[in-house]
């Protein structure tokens, strides 16, 4: 016998408790997981490399105004600016309202996949695309989702905008980090449909090198000061940002969440420990008695504590990550999750939280065994 | 009496309950010579116990001095104290304290854990004791597993393994039959004759302390028929 298997013996003493508390460890740590990755997933959406060569362009009071399309004009012309698309949001109803947790996005069909290019399409399809004006390119996920076949007609009711938007759809993309949920048509068509022209939800600009950026958007916001539409110009990131925060406090009122699951976590653990050490006093004495010193005992503790919640971590945590990883979590969520990756950094994050919730809850009953004289102990429960 | 291995000089022990403050022990002076084999014996309350706990480290005196092997074990720190009843002291209890998780093996295996021996080592010390006492047919059984009279000499080899030079003993028949008290205190003579080991044993029984070759008495934590 070894001092780890001796530990190992005691862990396993009460295998109904073990199995309990390490299963709640387990499942406290596989929302925490899921929270985390939801957390991170709304406050730092994925990103590519290509988005850091990309900047907006939207009005300074709100998403909600719109700007002049002639501003497209002045934009292209400024140094380093390689595409500019119009870019403006449909958020028209397919089926209802539930099936619609993904956008639509009127743009400039012949430049969109040159702003975009990790969404890759296939280009008989893009050629297609641009040549016809109520065409769309969709995402591979959405196709899927809805079962679409090229060729088919869909129909988005009037959302955002007073008119219904019949659409073909002649080619799908693909892409590594792009949301692969999304609908790309014709800004011309939105407009024809309208009834009017001229008007953007935002432009979207590619520039050809990340270090013109600064300059470009101090530049583009300075062309339109002083007029009816006043614009905002910021990175892709900063934009997707300003986004999420529509959307309230969410990290705060996540952060709560998992602040009340580790905290339980704690106690429960707290308590677990507290019992098995309580009901093993005299056995921590007779070892006192054989020579084990104050910290050899406090070491053994400590050691149960931490196995227990290390084992309750790897099953929570990466049975998160594991199903993460085999579920269609983007089917499960009907759209809402177009993915959901659970990072090396939340699961270090989770095992951390382990080792502290082991740590946490065996310091006070591994103190108070070690402080309580071999004679009380042995009297104690003889 | 031979060179005596435990002198005990005006040695006192209070216990503070609040205001109330209880003598268990009054200024004993006592001494146990080497390879001897001791009864302690005294009604409930009498110290006996308390005595026992003082000469095996295991509790400290309020004044006076208990040196063990010429070391006064009161002055030694919490880890050395450890370690030296490690080394020089086995312990045998009323009611076995064995590891109900762990077999005969790993139960007798536990103290030498703490000693620079390799497993071989170490298996042929547990497999020596357990064959001393009669059960090294019983290595892997569970303390569940035993009756009460093997559990209790489970509880003596693992005081004998690490090979001390005193074996302090409390009550071990209290919680025996007849037929296995009188083989457990069988084998305590036999440790104390054939091995030289020095038994120091609390009982209450008059049999019990019919094996061993000299009896203190003890009432209200003062020597009743022993003086230096």
């Amino acid at each position: 016998m070894t001092i780890p298997g001796f530990i190992l013996r005691n862990a396993l003493r009460n295998k109904r408790r073990l199995i309990l508390t390490v299963l709640s460890v387990a499942i406290s740590l596989f929302l925490l997981t899921i929270l985390l990755t939801a957390l991170k997933l709304m406050t730092e959406p994925p990103t590519t490399d290509q988005a850091s060569l990309r900047i907006v362009t939207r009005h300074r009071v709100s998403l909600a105004n719109v700007l002049p399309e002639k501003y497209q004009y002045r934009i292209e012309r400024m140094p380093g600016v390689e595409h500019v698309s119009k870019f403006t949001w449909l958020g028209g109803i397919y089926i209802d309202e539930a099936s619609s947790n993904f956008a639509q996005f009127a743009c400039d069909a012949d430049r969109i996949f040159r702003i975009f290019p990790e969404a890759v399409v296939d280009p008989r399809q893009e050629e297609t695309f641009v040549k016809e004006k109520n065409s769309c390119v969709v995402g591979r996920k959405l196709l899927e989702r809805f079962r679409w076949k090229l060729g088919d007609r869909i129909t988005f009711q009037a959302g955002l905008w007073p008119c219904d938007v019949e659409l073909v759809i002649r080619g799908v993309y693909h892409s590594e980090g792009l949301d692969e949920t999304l609908v790309f048509f014709h800004h011309d068509y939105l407009d024809e449909l309208l009834g009017r022209r001229g008007m953007v939800g935002t432009f979207w600009i590619k520039v050809a090198n990340a270090d013109v950026i600064p300059d470009l958007i101090a530049r583009v916001d300075a062309a339109f000061h002083n007029t009816d539409a006043e614009t905002k110009t910021e990175t892709e990131r900063a934009f997707q940002l300003g986004f999420i925060s529509m959307m309230g406090n969410v990290k705060l009122f996540i952060g709560s969440i998992c602040t009340v699951i580790v905290f339980t976590m704690l106690l429960v653990t707290a308590s677990t420990m507290a019992m098995a050490i309580r009901e093993r006093l005299r056995e921590i004495s007779v070892l006192k008695a054989l020579g084990f010193t104050g910290m050899m005992i406090f070491t053994l503790i400590l050691a149960e504590s931490c196995g227990l919640a290390l084992a309750g971590g790897v099953l929570g945590c990466f049975g998160a990550k594991i199903l993460a990883e085999t579920l269609d979590v983007y089917k499960l969520s009907r759209g809402f999750l177009p993915m959901f990756p659970v990072s090396a950094e939340i699961l270090t994050v989770g095992m951390l939280v382990a080792l502290g919730l082991g740590v946490g809850s065996s310091l006070v009953p591994a103190y108070t065994s070690i402080r309580t004289p071999v004679v009380t102990g042995l009297k104690e429960l003889d | 009496m031979t060179e005596p291995i435990v002198q005990i000089r005006e040695l006192s022990k209070l216990y503070s309950h609040g205001e109330i403050e209880v003598i268990a022990l009054d200024r004993i002076t006592l001494d146990f010579g080497a390879g001897e084999f001791v009864a302690l014996m005294g009604p409930s309350g009498s110290g006996k116990s308390t005595l026992l706990h003082i000469m095996a480290g295991i509790d400290r005196p309020t004044t006076g001095q208990c040196l063990v092997q010429g070391t006064d074990v009161a002055t030694l720190s919490e880890t050395a104290l450890a370690e030296w009843r490690n080394q020089n002291v086995g312990f045998v209890f009323q009611t076995f304290n064995l590891v109900p998780v762990l077999t005969a093996f790993e139960n007798v295996e536990l103290p030498l854990l703490l000693t620079a021996l390799n497993a071989r080592e170490r298996r042929e010390h547990v497999e020596t004791a357990l064959e001393l006492v009669g059960l090294a047919d019983r290595l892997k059984h569970l303390p569940r597993q035993l009756s009460g009279g093997q559990e209790q000499r489970v509880a003596i080899a693992r005081a004998i393994v690490a090979d001390p030079t005193l074996i302090v003993a409390d009550e071990p028949t209290g919680n025996l039959d007849a037929h296995s008290a009188a083989d457990v205190l069988t084998l305590l003579q036999r440790l104390n004759r054939e091995m030289g080991k020095t038994v120091i044993m609390v009982t209450h029984d008059p049999r019990a302390a019919s094996y061993a070759q000299r009896t203190v008495h003890l009432e209200k934590g003062e020597l009743l028929n022993e003086a230096l």
